[in-house]
């Protein structure tokens, strides 16, 4: 009886051994990039929802304020969607009969809840805080991207634990002053855009706001009422007449021309947590 | 001591009782058992140590075939790759239409209120997520329980969001509106012109507004009757309004006589008299004793230094014999034939009374005979302690009665047919009356029958209108506390099923039949407020009580008491007793579809899910039973089946059964659970009397959990090596010092006594393999007071609220899958058929070199930087090797999906700071992380360190007894770390260089030297 396998076979078995492994690795590959697709992290989509809102309209073009809906953000975890009153609040009077807003009415003379579909969703077992991420020094626009032109609201980043924990590794990389937190346009310092902060009254018991003040102008330059004006005001102070408080001595600025400093310096002063703390498992989970 | 005594193997023969006794006899030191099974070692105890988590295998086994699992498993296998690819679904965000001004979304309101009781109301701090209640504590600024609760106050949480509420008015079973109900009603009694034939049924009232609103329909219609029926309360002087209130704080010697004030609040008082005695534990300087004369094992006997069990026609004797000898005139004590060891204690009190006269106090049980009460007034009049350590005051609730007679008179009526309307406000009657009224026959003949309740219960069921009742955290009221501040109830969320309360019932027949429960609240309080009533109501609505209140209601009178003192004499030694009391944890049935409670291991005998009969060894053998036996308890006729089981140190010659169980309609978690006592007691003896028992055939399987919570790891782990212990039988066994204490005198000799001798090893820090990590700012740790702890089990059910602990049912509790995640281990010491027992409250223990997390294949269960022991349920892929190496048995795995996801009501529950966990996941203490990260929130953002005291972990709130400080011990100021470093804390199985953050403080006890000598031996429990 003949071989039933030719010598060639052998090549071939060799080939498809190469080949399963291959097709192994690859599918890895494959679930594992799936896996950090926008398909799965909804990153940059933008679902559908009952009023077309345009951040970049009322932020960059109306200049709104991003506490003036969200208005738990530094107080609560949930940094707060707007209740219905928020948007008449001017819609009453303004674009009262854009068909657009209609969903708004609706929801306004039924009572009925307008239901947006949640953009960053966070699954149930991950416990994220507003509150401390804003009043250490982390802006809107270091999650949630330059929402002030984003006509339609999609998520920036992924979300995922892998991107949170870049951060809490190193938080330094994005601090910045807590007075830029709302500041869409902040941009890391650089030699051209330096920032000057001075360290204010760093008694233990004042908020993270106050123990350190920073602006982008030159104190020196800008002299020291800018400066002056984000001075910490002692409790004494406040009780007292303003004007006749003596300002303390002028505080010492330290220039920053680049994010490594600035936020080194900012982790120090505001007391964020050491990496170990921060990737600790149950600073998330519960 | 003999740690050394007794290396032979467990598995050996079966030790024989007598060998148990020679046991313990041989042992000079202190000796500790857990259930009398493990101590004489029976084969059927052997049986249910083989499996760590006993019968766990018996889920696959049966129900599904080997190719049928493989089919399944090949298929959940497939989906569980897929689900790793799938996307979470969409989330919608339904926000305001207009915000509520003061409610910042993600941050808790808090509340105060009060939770009604018979036994006087426990005011309550709600925690509000978005305006629904989600966790209910005790009011911390209420001067009677300054912030601790009770477990029926925890597990009111559970009855609001119970699904199975009633949620429609109906009409014979058909929905009607309140309306409809309320027309009728209305035109039926004008229709009367004086109210005849109209009958009100009510639980005893607490509310001074609702008796406000009962005089008002008394005058118009005056021949409209009222009945108060509590079948915990019809039968004690509490319903006669004698109202006899204690205090401990300068009691340096407590005689209980059958007061089992430390178990929970179904005693009048409870909170502030556990505190009070709790108080004066906490420092061997200070220490009280307690003497506990007793007809059935309650915490407070097994706290008591000195415990003599009677049986309960006994202790009026007993009592009696007491006021003669301690000088009260004119009292007659019935004969009895103590026993020289009764006559020894006799003497031994009156004695320890007399030294400490002023400064000592008898407390006279509820459920006694009522000459019981009256004789411990006298007692405490002839030693001087009215005014110091017992005030006579004015009655608790408003409308003071006679219950049983009045139920009594009302079955008259209604079989006289003179009942037109019989309205049934919060009572069940039908499953709740004395069996020898045969109320539900009469009840019949009643023209029309109209129940408000929570539940279409048994009474329910059998009215013609039901109406749903509004909980009491929908609703509003008033109530008295035990020191008499009225506390204005305000509800938490609107009625979720359109309640009504009893005040919307009464106000029907008065001039403004719409005129609300708030109104009418307003309008009682009106002429007592002072200032600015406005100003006044928010105060009291704002602190929880209205000011004033308390004085204003009391008198110290002189005794008055509405009943004799003469003792009856008691029932033959040989004749059955059977002794009916509330339960501990359902207390009448009212929280018998609270699963929490229900799943609650009953304090002694951690029996859940059923009542019992509980006798003692020596009539468990008298009657040729074992236990879970099926028997027969008959009273004149009347018959119940009942499982028996052995309590250890109740009397002889009787049998305890609780009330509240074996109802037909309490809903999907109560029904059906246990036996329904209430068919053989009767009106004229509602607490004891006399039967008979007899054998069935059958078991009817029990859910104890004693012996659950296995060790079997090897030796070279530091297990036994014999494959199956408990903690418990380790202690029975070696001396691991898993339980210190000494007595007062002991203490003085050598107060290190804790850290001293075999087995108490202190850990080594230098025997690791790993470099030890050095916790610098934080490093949160526990301190538990042996000497405080009550055993009353309020922070197991807080534990429930707090974390979202799921239930799991009867089945699976027998094969040791309840989810608690803190347990009161109770550890039983000396003689068997008179024991003391520690109780001993034991959750994860938070190791600094944690076993479980070196055996995790995946990294789920690991170790904080300040020293939590963190679990992460997302990682847990279910391999158990954790719970395995745990040497103190703490960890729960949800064995099937115990979480309920689906019931919309319970969503409302849960507590938003914590996951539900699924099936296939780990769980366990963790130190109530949620509370420590939102502490450190506010601290971090004020740049502070967390103050002490800022963080309170769920149990530690509830707990009365203030026995559990929590907090940083690094901070050497800090209240826990000067607890830890007291020189009697201790650490459990610390040879094992676990370093447990948890640490227990030793007991002191403080005996009475004259009984402590020669204790007398008793009879054998167990042949």
């Amino acid at each position: 009886m003949a071989q039933l396998f030719d010598r060639s076979s052998n090549a071939l078995a060799r080939m498809s051994l190469v080949l399963t492994g291959l097709i192994v690795i690859a599918l890895g590959v494959t679930l594992d990039q799936l896996q950090r697709s926008p398909w799965v992290t909804r990153q940059g989509q933008r679902p559908d929802q009952p009023v077309p809102f345009s951040h970049k309209h009322h932020v960059q073009g109306l200049g709104l304020q991003c506490q003036y809906c969200h208005v738990s953000v530094e107080k609560s975890s949930y940094a707060g969607i707007p209740p219905t009153k928020t948007c008449m609040n001017c819609h009453a009077q303004i674009w009262t009969n854009a068909q657009l807003l209609e969903p708004v009415r609706a929801s306004w003379a039924t009572g009925q809840s307008l239901t947006w579909t949640r953009v960053h969703d966070l699954p149930d077992f991950v416990f994220y805080s507003h509150e401390i991420h804003v009043n250490k020094g982390l802006g809107c626009s270091t999650c949630h991207g330059r929402v002030d032109q984003m006509p339609l609201m999609y998520a920036q980043n992924t979300l995922q634990m892998e991107w949170c924990l870049d951060c809490h590794r190193n938080p330094a990389k994005n601090i910045r002053p807590t007075s830029e937190i709302y500041n869409m346009a902040w941009e890391k310092p650089a030699e051209d855009r330096p920032v000057w902060c001075a360290v204010g009254g760093e008694k233990s018991g004042l908020p993270t706001a106050q123990s350190v003040s920073c602006t982008t102008k030159d104190p020196g330059a800008a002299g020291a009422e800018v400066a002056s004006l984000q001075l910490p005001l002692s409790p004494e102070g406040l009780a007292g007449d303003v004007a006749a408080t003596t300002l303390p001595a002028a505080p010492i600025y330290k220039k920053f021309t680049s994010q490594d400093e600035l936020g080194n310096f900012l982790v120090d002063h505001y007391k964020i947590r050491t990496p170990k703390d921060l990737t600790s498992c149950e600073v998330c989970h519960r | 001591m003999s740690g050394q005594k007794k290396d032979t193997n467990l598995n050996q023969t079966p030790m024989t009782l007598a060998a148990v006794r020679q046991e313990l006899k041989a042992v000079k030191g202190k000796k500790y058992w857990r259930s009398i099974d493990e101590l004489s070692d029976t084969p059927e105890f052997q049986a249910a140590l083989e499996k760590e988590f006993p019968g766990a295998a018996q889920e696959w086994v049966d129900p599904v075939s080997r190719r049928g699992f493989m089919k399944l498993m090949g298929a959940s296998l497939a989906l569980a790759g897929m689900a790793g690819c799938t996307k979470q679904p969409d989330e919608p965000i339904y926000p305001y239409i207009k915000a509520p001004e003061d409610l910042i979304l993600g941050k808790p309101n808090y509340f105060a209120t009060a939770m009604p009781s018979p036994t006087g109301a426990v005011p309550l701090l709600v925690k509000s997520d978005q305006y629904r209640p989600i966790k209910i504590d005790g009011n911390p600024e209420h001067p009677y329980n300054q912030g601790s609760s009770d477990v029926f106050s925890q597990g009111a949480l559970l009855d609001l969001y119970d699904p199975d509420r009633s949620q429609h008015v109906t009409f014979r079973g058909e929905n009607r509106e309140w309306a409809e109900f309320a027309q009728e009603f209305r035109l039926k009694a004008a229709a009367s012109k004086d109210g005849t034939g109209i009958y009100f049924l009510s639980s005893t009232i607490t509310s001074p507004t609702l008796a406000r609103q009962w005089s008002e329909v008394k005058k118009a219609y005056p021949k409209a009757t009222l009945v108060q029926y509590d079948p915990a309360i019809a039968g004690t002087s509490l319903e006669k309004g004698v109202n006899v209130q204690y205090s401990l704080a300068d009691a340096d010697v407590i005689v209980s006589l059958d007061a089992d004030f430390l178990s929970g609040a179904g005693f009048p008082g409870f909170h502030k008299l556990v505190r009070e005695y709790a108080e004066r534990r906490k420092s061997p300087e200070k220490l009280n004793r307690l003497y506990a004369i007793e007809s059935t094992p309650t915490t407070t006997g097994m706290k008591a230094e000195h415990r003599l069990g009677l049986r309960t026609s006994e202790i009026p004797a007993f009592a009696a014999e007491l006021a003669k000898a301690v000088g009260v005139a004119g009292v007659d004590a019935p004969a009895c034939n103590w026993t020289g060891e009764q006559r020894k204690y006799l003497a031994a009190v009156v004695k320890d009374l007399k030294a400490h006269a002023g400064k000592s106090v008898v407390i006279a049980g509820l459920h006694q005979d009522q000459s019981v009460e009256a004789l411990a007034l006298l007692i405490n009049n002839a030693l001087g302690n009215l005014g110091k350590t017992a005030y006579p005051v004015d009655p608790l609730n408003p409308l003071p009665s006679d219950q049983n007679a009045d139920l009594k008179a009302l079955v008259t009526d209604l079989n006289g047919g003179k009942v037109d309307w019989l309205v049934i406000l919060n009572a069940n009657p039908v499953y709740s009356a004395p069996a020898d009224l045969e109320f539900t026959a009469a009840f019949q003949k009643a023209k029309t029958v109209a129940h408000l309740g929570s539940h279409y219960d048994e009474t329910g069921h059998d009215a013609h209108w039901h109406i749903p009742a509004a909980h009491f955290l929908e609703s509003w009221s008033d109530v008295r506390a035990y020191n008499a501040d009225v506390s204005i109830v305000q509800p938490m969320i609107d009625p979720l099923y359109g309640g009504k309360s009893a005040h919307d019932v009464l106000q029907l027949l008065l001039n403004e039949p719409g005129l609300s429960a708030y109104q009418a609240v307003r309008e009682t309080w009106k002429p007592v407020i002072k200032g600015d009533f406005e100003t006044g109501w928010r105060k009291a609505l704002h602190q929880g009580w209205i000011d004033g209140t308390a004085n204003q209601a009391f008198g110290l009178g002189n005794a008055p008491t509405p009943y004799g003192s003469k003792a009856p004499a008691p029932s033959p030694k040989d004749s059955l007793e059977i002794i009916f009391r509330p339960d501990p944890n359902i207390y009448d049935g009212r929280w018998a579809n609270v699963g929490w409670l229900q799943e609650l291991p009953k304090p002694v005998t951690n029996l859940s899910w059923d009542n019992a009969a509980l006798v003692s060894g020596a009539t468990l053998t008298k009657l040729g039973l074992e236990e879970q036996d099926i028997v027969e308890l008959t009273v004149q006729g009347r018959k119940v089946t009942a499982p028996v089981i052995v309590a250890p140190g109740h009397p002889d010659n009787s049998v305890t059964v609780y009330l509240g169980y074996g109802r037909s309609f309490a809903g999907r978690v109560g029904s059906g659970a246990g036996f329904n006592a209430y068919l053989i007691r009767t009106a004229d003896a509602p607490f004891y009397t006399t039967g008979s028992i007899k054998k069935l055939e059958g078991k009817w399987g029990v859910a104890v959990t004693k012996s659950h919570f296995q060790d079997h790891r090897s030796k070279a782990m530091g297990g036994q090596g014999n494959g199956n212990n408990s903690l418990e039988a380790d202690e029975a066994i070696n001396e691991r010092g898993i339980i210190r204490y000494a007595t007062l005198d002991e203490y003085k000799a050598n107060p290190g006594f804790a850290n001293e001798g075999p087995g108490h090893e202190k850990t080594d820090k230098s025997v690791t393999l790993f470099p030890n990590w050095e916790y610098k700012e934080n490093a949160w740790g526990m301190s538990i007071d042996m000497n405080s702890c009550t055993g009353c089990n309020a922070c197991i059910v807080s534990c429930y609220a707090e974390n979202n602990i799921p239930v799991v049912g009867k089945q699976q509790v027998r094969i040791g899958r309840n989810m608690q995640w803190l347990r009161i281990d109770t550890y039983f010491e000396g003689d068997l058929a008179a024991p003391r027992a520690h109780f001993q409250p034991m959750a994860c223990q938070h190791c600094e070199n944690a076993p479980c997390e070196q055996v995790c294949p995946v990294g789920a269960t690991v170790h904080t930087p300040e020293g939590l022991n963190a679990m992460i349920y997302n990682r847990c892929v279910g391999t158990r090797y954790c719970s395995n190496n745990c040497p103190y048995k703490v960890r729960r795995y949800n064995f099937l999906l115990f979480s309920d996801f689906e019931t919309e009501s319970l969503k409302l529950m849960r507590n938003p700071d914590v996951s539900v966990r699924s099936r296939g996941v780990m769980e366990k203490c963790s130190y109530c992380v949620q509370r420590i990260t939102a502490a450190k929130i506010e601290a971090d953002k004020e740049n502070r360190p967390v103050h002490d005291g800022e963080i309170v972990t769920a149990c530690q709130q509830a707990c009365p007894a203030s026995a559990i400080s929590f907090g940083n011990i690094n901070d050497k100021q800090s209240k826990v770390a000067k607890l830890q470093d007291d020189e009697r804390s201790y650490q459990v199985l610390a040879d094992l260089n676990t370093r447990p953050r948890t640490k227990y403080v030793a007991a002191v006890l403080n005996p009475n030297k004259e009984l402590e000598e020669a204790p007398v031996e008793h009879v054998p429990v167990k042949g």
